[in-house]
């Protein structure tokens, strides 16, 4: 919670008080003024400040921008003597960060509903009897706010001391001590004694899940916690049980929190009342290294920032995007780094004649494999690139297995066939922000909150903010927002795409409809014709047009939109049945069955997960923690992973074993450092080069041949089955696991 | 046998008066590390580890390194590791000539590239 300008005005000594005589050192005579008795009085002696003085500019808080919805709207008021203009519903605390003034808050939070409860925003506004709360206040023209009179101070001081009459005496224990609201703004607007001398209440603690730890005694009831359950999360879960002194936050049944964005109340809530269960007691914030990153759990890309000691990560924080994950991540993306520390690969090993695996060192795994490589017809390589691979090592990947003469390297999740020419036909074309303006949404296979919990959020809030209409085809799942369950299978689609089905009249009458098409579908044998009925549809409602596409498609893995843009797609069917070598680069989800037994199979990833007992060959790579790698998610949106603790045991990154192997096979790629690898994936797909950039697709469906496949009658299947063990890392960890045997829905 | 050598301890002036006399000092050190080296053997139990040449070679290598700089730090060295405040793999680690080392100038690193040198030593070189 910033302090600005205010606060550290606060801070300052106040040098007032006169003197006692310095040679009375038992005795000290009490010297009052009369503006030290009560606020107004002080207020009445204040001298005025000279007008029309010239005052220094100011930015707004955080560097926000505003953004002016109608410019004639605008209206201006007076922060302090400084006139600033608002657009017209701006409240007073907003209208006091557009000037620079940050107010101390608890229960308000930009992005939830305004509550009004904690009343430490007072401050006072000309001709207003009292002080004004104001995050709820709106803010008329020719107001004059006040923030930093006595008046306002006295009130912050009397909130601050009665909020921590209640509050327990729990710093030393308490998890949130050093990033505690509480703690900041009692230093900065407290008042320097408590004159609380009775009994505090306790509360008992509820027992939220195994992820939320509760001390319900130390909550000051600002119910951020309920606000964000019912609006983000889409779940009632939470409420305020009892009224006065004996309110309490609580699920009033026994009942966990099971929402994917269950762990969001953690940074949401002002003091330790909800805090990370894994994460109790490990460590204190100013002893954690902070580096700010990307995840890769899904392919939504959320900004998150890993804390790291030393070289262990502590725990996983949002970092802020507008237009990604905003402020929130899935509960996913915040606790699997302990997987990070189970079953790591270390050392390179080859597998004996007695089947036990054996660590050797660098130069003879490579060796090994080099000789090998050589030993089998190019037709009979294979390379497979993992969902948590990067696009510098499926780059290396696609060169090195190009060079020694095969063309079978894909990526996992993307079956035969599919087509990457055409970006627009695996991108969600109208952004994750973008799905903000759409009215009317067509799920097509895909149960966005388990796939991209972070897309869920934003239909959530589209559905909440504009009332949105929300149709399903696939089957039976549950959703935290009103929708419409239209079919299981491609005949509803067909249906609609013949415009027999009720719901086409109100795809018709939709200003923005947009289609959401899962990736999933990608598997299916006749995923040509799914996708050409989705593509009809498409055409028939008007969904793409030049100011909005609403055509998307949501892929399941973090790889795969680089891995489509980069080429690796699989050309034939029977490719890893008939192969001889398969070079497995974090490779999990493979059927390890349909590999023949004689094939040589080497994995390299950085977790000893499935495909690694069928390995003959393990090469150590580091994680995405780990490694600075280039991802791009299921928006085209190009983003980088920073370094945040050093590699385990003796592990390299991924393109830097690939080069290797390929130097020691004779074959001789043309780079050899990052900056040359990326300076060859400018060659093939240059939007990955531009980081922090969203490419939209170039070109729209109309280049698309007809299709003259028709569509099985199967019903869609649920592509993610357990949302809490999805890739190597989750299944490795054990909260991810105690999350799947409690949390999850039977 | 010869009465077993006693180091006594020589204080040394951190400045020679000139170069004869700094000559002298360092010879002075190494008749001294020489005399004392069997003492050493003795104690860290070194019999089948390394021959005496071979720690004479290796004290000399460092005289011979150092020999720019003035060596009261060899003295103590030496006063350390006859008062056994040092342990045997102290001494194994730091004079006797390794594997390690051996296998450095081993034969695959002729047609190797810096790329791969590097990545063999370490992910961050």
């Amino acid at each position: 919670m910033g302090v600005g300008i205010l606060a550290s005005r606060a801070i300052r000594p106040a040098s007032r008080l006169v003197r006692s005589q310095p040679s009375n050192l038992f005795l000290r005579t009490i010297v009052s003024k009369p503006e030290l008795q009560s606020p107004e009085a002080a207020a009445v002696s204040q001298p005025e400040p000279p007008k029309n003085q010239i005052l220094p500019p100011r930015n707004p808080v955080g560097g926000a921008r505003v953004h002016f919805t109608n410019a004639e709207d605008a209206i201006e008021v007076f922060v302090d003597g400084y006139a600033v203009k608002v657009p017209k519903g701006f409240t007073v605390l907003q209208a006091c960060e557009v000037a620079g003034v940050d107010i101390p808050r608890f229960c308000y939070h930009s992005r939830l509903s305004i509550a009004g409860n904690c009343r430490m925003c007072l401050v006072e506004v000309e001709k207003s009897p009292k002080p004004v709360a104001s995050c709820a206040m709106p803010a008329l023209p020719g107001m004059k706010i006040k923030t930093d009179t006595p008046i306002a101070k006295k009130a912050r001081e009397g909130v601050m001391e009665f909020l921590l009459m209640n509050h327990p005496l729990d710093c030393p224990i308490c998890d949130q001590g050093g990033e505690c609201d509480l703690q900041d703004q009692s230093m900065a607007f407290g008042s320097d004694r408590g004159r609380f001398t009775e009994m505090k209440r306790s509360v008992v603690d509820k027992n939220l899940g195994p992820l939320v730890k509760t001390v319900m005694t130390r909550c000051i009831q600002c119910t951020r916690c309920v606000r964000f359950a019912s609006e983000v999360a889409g779940v009632q879960d939470l409420g305020m049980l009892g009224r006065g002194s004996g309110e309490e936050i609580g699920t009033y049944v026994e009942k966990l929190m099971t929402s994917e964005l269950s762990g969001n109340v953690i940074d949401i809530c002002p003091v330790g009342a909800l805090t990370s269960k894994p994460f109790a007691f490990k460590a204190r914030n100013w002893e954690l290294k902070g580096t700010e990153t990307i995840d890769v759990s899904d392919a939504v890309g959320s900004n998150i920032r890993v804390d790291s000691r030393g070289p262990e990560v502590m725990r996983i924080i949002p970092r802020l995007n507008e237009d990604i994950n905003e402020e929130w991540i899935s509960d996913k993306t915040r606790f699997s780094y302990d997987g990070l520390k189970r079953q790591r690969l270390s050392d390179p090993m080859i597998r004996d004649s007695d089947g036990r695996f054996k660590a050797v060192s660098w130069r003879d795994a490579l060796a090994v494999v080099g000789d090998i490589i050589h030993q089998v017809k190019p037709d009979e390589i294979v390379g497979i690139a993992g969902q948590l691979s990067d696009a510098e090592s499926m780059m290396v990947l696609k060169d090195f297995v190009n060079r020694m003469g095969s063309d079978n390297v894909w990526c996992e999740g993307t079956a035969v066939g599919v087509d990457a020419d055409l970006r627009y036909s695996y991108l969600m074309n109208s952004s994750i922000s973008g799905l903000e303006n759409a009215d009317v949404f067509l799920l097509v296979g895909t149960q966005p909150r388990v796939e991209a919990a972070m897309v869920n959020a934003r239909i959530c809030k589209t559905v909440r903010a504009s009332n949105a209409k929300v149709a399903y085809i696939g089957p039976p799942a549950d959703f935290n927002y009103d929708c419409k369950h239209l079919g299981t299978g491609p005949d509803t689609l067909k249906e609609i795409a013949e415009g027999r089905h009720p719901f086409c009249s109100a795809l018709k009458n939709a200003k923005n409809p947009a289609i959401i098409v899962g990736a999933g579908l990608f598997n299916r044998t006749d995923k040509d014709a799914i996708l050409a009925a989705v593509e009809s549809i498409a055409q028939a409602n008007n969904v793409v047009r030049p100011d909005w596409n609403g055509l998307n498609y949501l892929l399941l893995y973090a790889a795969q939109a680089a891995a489509l843009d980069l080429g690796l797609i699989q050309q034939s069917a029977k490719a890893l049945e008939s192969a001889k070598f398969v070079y497995l680069m974090g490779a999990d989800d493979v059927d390890v069955d349909k590999i023949p037994k004689d094939a040589f199979v080497v994995y390299q990833g950085h977790h000893g997960d499935k495909a690694v007992y069928r390995a003959n060959v393990i090469l150590p790579a580091s994680a995405f923690t780990e490694k600075e790698g280039t991802y791009e998610n299921t928006e085209g949106f190009t983003q980088q992973t920073v370094p945040a603790v050093p590699t385990v045991g003796d592990a390299r990154d991924d393109w830097k074993i690939v080069r290797a192997l390929s130097e020691v096979s004779g074959v001789n790629l043309p780079y050899n450092s990052i900056e040359g690898v990326r300076s060859r994936i400018k060659s093939v797909a240059p939007n990955l080069v531009h980081t922090d950039e969203r490419e939209p697709a170039a070109f729209g469906p109309s280049l698309k041949p007809e299709c003259k496949e028709t569509m099985s009658t199967t019903p869609f299947k649920p592509v993610v089955e357990n949302f809490y063990m999805t890739n190597a890392i989750t299944r490795a960890s054990k909260i991810m696991a105690q999350c799947s045997a409690v949390l999850l829905k039977k | 046998m010869a009465a077993p050598f006693t180091l006594r301890k020589i204080g040394v002036p951190p400045n020679s008066a000139n170069l004869t006399e700094a000559r002298r000092r360092v010879f002075d050190f190494f008749r001294a590390a020489c005399r004392s080296l069997p003492t050493v053997m003795d104690i860290y139990n070194l019999q089948d580890v390394v021959a005496p040449s071979q720690l004479r070679f290796a004290i000399s290598a460092q005289i011979r390194n150092n020999a720019h700089v003035t060596d009261p730090k060899g003295m103590e060295e030496l006063t350390d590791i006859v008062d056994h405040a040092k342990q045997r793999h102290h001494i194994i680690g730091q004079y006797v000539v390794g594997e390690g080392l051996v296998q450095n100038t081993g034969s695959k690193d002729q047609g190797k590239s810096d790329f791969l040198k590097n990545f063999y030593t370490s992910n961050y070189v």
